[in-house]
């Protein structure tokens, strides 16, 4: 018997199907092993899939929202899904099919089901019910666009500076650099005691 | 799970000073939630202390002080805002953005909906430019492009996505991220 465990936000909900992992101990109740995946939005085509699609989509929607909000260009592209903004308020969403000849689901949604999905996502994230493996497009997430919950300060960022520094005044100063040649100071000193 | 890993912070935070982009992108969040909530003042006091923020934000006076340490307002006072207060302000907001977030949302359909739901809308944004323009200071260049009605809709809108995208447990962290990387 399959687990279900459904997150809901507004007009989105996201549903979770899958196994605990009895090898580790977990609960009935936990999901590790994730068979499949659905994402409903009201008045929208619905969405399911496996677990190696949900991992990158969420990638997706997060890193998309993430440029919408810093003021940058907000379009995402990858082999499942393309995210760009038609408008201020209208988000075109592509999902491409992993099957051959299924055409691509085009999908246009607002600002509101966007963070409404976007919150769906976040409680999967905060769950202590599912556990979601790293797939490995997480790691491909540009530096630039993450949307980081980390807050260290890296040591390299604080050393870096005066580093740099240190070796741009090095560089600047040799420039100037003098070095004494004793038989040019010879021909002076002719010049100078002509005798 | 977490998605994302380590996102360096590496703007600001000179000797816990904070960005002076930092604290008018916070204010115009806490204006946001303002606009929404009539009595927006009153709720984010009750909202600090229902945080425990009580020694950072004792009473309504400091966190007005506080906001007042952005340079586009009026009453303007270079405070030097620190870290743990920055920190305080941020906590209140995203708990205020939890509470709110069905009416941030309906803000949010009603622009997308214009020709059928404009009424919210412009209602909030009415309210929202009464605030600038009692609040703000109006000669400054940011603070006329915030009053530009042919401008406004963009910062608006992606005000109230920012704060309707951070009304999860980790919200916080989120928002602090955004504030202190933009």
């Amino acid at each position: 018997m399959q687990n279900k465990l459904s997150f809901h936000q507004s007009s989105v909900s996201l549903e979770i199907i899958g196994l605990p992992d009895y090898s580790n101990n977990e609960n009935k109740d936990q999901i590790s092993i994730i068979s499949q995946w659905k994402l409903t939005m009201i008045d929208k085509p619905l969405i399911e899939g496996k677990i190696e699609h949900l991992g990158p989509i969420m990638n997706a929607f997060y890193v998309y929202s993430n440029l919408l909000i810093k003021n940058e260009i907000p379009i995402y592209e990858s082999k499942l899904i393309d995210i760009k903004a038609d408008n201020l308020h209208t988000h075109n969403i592509v999902l491409k099919s992993s099957k051959p000849n299924v055409r691509p689901l085009i999908l246009k949604i607002g600002n509101s089901l966007l963070s409404d999905t976007i919150n769906c996502f976040d409680q999967l994230n905060e769950s202590s019910k599912v556990r979601i493996k790293k797939t490995g497009t997480f790691n491909n997430v540009p530096k630039k666009v993450r949307f980081g919950l980390n807050n260290k300060v890296h040591f390299l960022n604080s050393i870096l500076p005066p580093l740099i520094a240190i070796c741009s005044l090095f560089l600047f100063s040799s420039t100037f650099i003098y070095f004494y040649n004793p038989i040019e100071d010879k021909e002076k000193n002719v010049l100078i005691n002509p005798k | 799970m977490k998605i994302f890993s380590a996102r360096t912070i590496t703007v600001l935070n000179k000797g816990n000073q904070i960005s002076r982009q930092s604290i008018e992108k916070l204010d115009l969040l806490l204006l946001i939630l303002e606009t929404i909530d009539l009595n927006g003042i009153q709720s984010l006091f009750a909202l600090s202390n229902r945080l425990n923020l009580n020694n950072v934000l004792p009473n309504k006076v400091t966190i007005w002080k506080l906001r007042n340490s952005n340079p586009l307002r009026k009453s303007y006072v270079n405070n030097n805002i620190k870290a743990n207060e920055f920190d305080a302000l941020i906590k209140i907001t995203v708990e205020m953005s939890t509470y709110l977030y069905p009416y941030i949302r309906e803000i949010l359909k009603s622009k997308e909906d214009f020709n059928e739901n404009s009424v919210i809308w412009n209602d909030f944004k009415k309210r929202f430019i009464e605030l600038i323009n009692e609040r703000f200071n109006k000669d400054s260049m940011r603070v006329k492009k915030i009053l530009n009605q042919n401008e406004n809709d963009e910062i608006i809108i992606k005000s109230l996505l920012t704060l309707s995208l951070c009304i999860s447990n980790q919200g916080y962290q989120k928002l602090k991220n955004l504030l202190l990387n933009f």
